[in-house]
């Protein structure tokens, strides 16, 4: 009974990932694109902790809810559509895209039947989580704290670029960009 | 294994206590609205209002507008109202009476606050609707500006649990709460919660001064699924702080599960009193208050139970 609820959640989340994934570049609209993409990796997430890793599922959801909402809103800023419900087409260069798509797809799928995967039962989620916690901060430390770093000072490059205190003042207040010699005339 | 009720008994459980924890709710934010303006209180009508507008939303015509995203108008107040089930779930009455206790806990009730911004993001987007456009926008900017201090003032708790799971934080809690452990930690909470739900002063996203925000065109059951919803994330907001920050089940004298509906109902107090007694505040303050303040200050936090645990 226990083994057939599993197999039907899993079956659940699997099939309704792959779905909503290949609903994102059906429809016809940014934001439902980008809540397609978030419910097809709330599925993955699922799948993750039905696997015992309970935590890499969860923080995937928790990562992806704040991404999607950033993606969709920086999308619709950028497109200049207001609210992204203006009908638009969500794929580009539709032939090469059919292939990419279809060849990534027959590639990634064909790996269970090429690759000899360990015979290993999974060990528990606490065990799990405890695991992961070892191997950030004991064998692989330097690279995520290299990464984590290099991530943070893009952040704040990120963060200054942005800001509407430019070097000619605040980006609200119409400013003048100065003369090239000092007690020149601004420009403008 | 740790400990997970039956499917069918958590859903009718955790169903149950939301249900009466929005009812519970609702009458104690009128009960604090009266004491506040000084009104004479009707202990027969203050119990009966909640049922009596419920009741009238539910006899109202519902409304729809033009071109609206129909599927995700109707599924905004579900996810809403699951994910406080779900962030209500990981609330344990007692050390062995819990809907579900993950080793993962703490980061599944994370998970649930982090989607509450897709479900109101969701509500105010598909009616196709200006106002209801701007409540999302605007609870976008709050939810991303209260997500880091949100993570890293429940983070402090995990500290002294050594342990993910809610259960492990609250059973860490024995002898010192984490009230007293981490002074800065549950007036970080309250902050946060009361955005979480966007009650009182952080009521942004639904606010008057945007006809109602996100449910201005929303009317009858949507409308009362959408608070509804609404106030079960509060009781869960305050369900959590009571397990986390003010030792759950431990007390003397009354058994586990009181103490944890006794602390809920006090959060909530001070919760809802909040609506009546502070102002708005602007969305422009609350971003700067919360990456200025509030995120130094849960960092300091995490810094200072890290090293007293040293």
């Amino acid at each position: 009974m226990n083994g057939l609820i599993t197999d039907g959640v899993f079956w659940l989340f699997a099939v309704g990932s792959v779905v909503t994934a290949f609903r994102v570049f059906r429809t016809d609209s940014m934001m439902r694109a980008a809540f397609f993409l978030l419910a097809s990796f709330a599925g993955v997430g699922g799948i993750l902790a039905l696997l015992g890793a309970e935590f890499l599922g969860m923080v995937l959801i928790l990562m992806m809810a704040g991404e999607m909402l950033v993606m969709a809103i920086v999308m619709v800023m950028f497109m200049m559509n207001p609210a992204g419900l203006n009908p638009m087409w969500m794929v580009h260069q539709h032939r090469v895209a059919v292939v990419a798509g279809a060849g990534s797809f027959l590639a990634l799928a064909s790996l269970p039947f090429v690759v000899d995967l360990p015979d290993r039962p999974a060990p528990r989620p606490e065990e799990a989580t405890a695991e992961l916690g070892t191997e950030l901060l004991g064998g692989s430390m330097l690279v995520f704290q290299t990464a984590g770093v290099t991530l943070l000072s893009a952040m704040i490059g990120a963060v200054v670029i942005a800001h509407r205190n430019g070097r000619f003042g605040e980006a609200e207040q119409g400013s003048l960009e100065p003369a090239l010699e000092p007690p020149g005339e601004e420009k403008g | 294994m740790r400990d997970y009720a039956s499917p069918g008994v958590a859903i009718v459980a955790v169903g149950a206590i939301l249900v009466a924890g929005v009812y519970v709710l609702a009458v104690l934010d009128r009960l604090l609205g009266m004491i506040v303006a000084g009104t004479s209180i009707r202990l027969g009508a203050l119990l009966a209002e909640p049922v009596q507008s419920g009741a009238l939303l539910v006899l109202q015509e519902r409304r729809t507008t033009e071109r609206p995203d129909a599927a995700g108008w109707a599924l905004a107040p579900a996810l809403f109202g699951g994910l406080a089930a779900v962030a209500l779930a990981m609330v344990p009455l007692d050390r062995d009476i819990v809907a579900a206790d993950p080793a993962t806990g703490f980061v599944v009730f994370s998970a649930a606050i982090a989607m509450v911004m897709i479900a109101i993001y969701l509500h105010g987007w598909s009616p196709n609707s200006a106002f209801a456009l701007h409540g999302a926008y605007r609870y976008g900017a709050q939810a991303l500006s209260f997500q880091i201090p949100f993570l890293l003032a429940m983070l402090a708790t995990a500290l002294p649990a050594e342990s993910l799971s809610i259960v492990d934080i609250v059973d860490a809690q024995k002898s010192v709460w984490n009230v007293v452990r981490e002074p800065a930690g549950l007036p970080l909470y309250l902050v946060v919660g009361v955005a979480v739900s966007f009650w009182g002063p952080l009521n942004l996203p639904d606010a008057a001064d945007l006809a109602g925000g996100t449910v201005v065109e929303d009317s009858g059951l949507d409308r009362l699924l959408w608070k509804g919803a609404r106030a079960a994330m509060l009781v869960a907001v305050a369900a959590m702080g009571a397990a986390v920050f003010l030792g759950g089940w431990w007390g003397p004298w009354l058994p586990g599960p009181a103490w944890v509906v006794l602390k809920t109902v006090a959060l909530l107090v001070v919760l809802l009193a909040s609506g009546h007694l502070l102002a708005r505040v602007r969305i422009e303050q609350f971003v700067f208050v919360s990456w200025v303040l509030l995120i130094p200050l849960a960092l300091l936090n995490v810094f200072v139970s890290g090293a007293l645990l040293l």
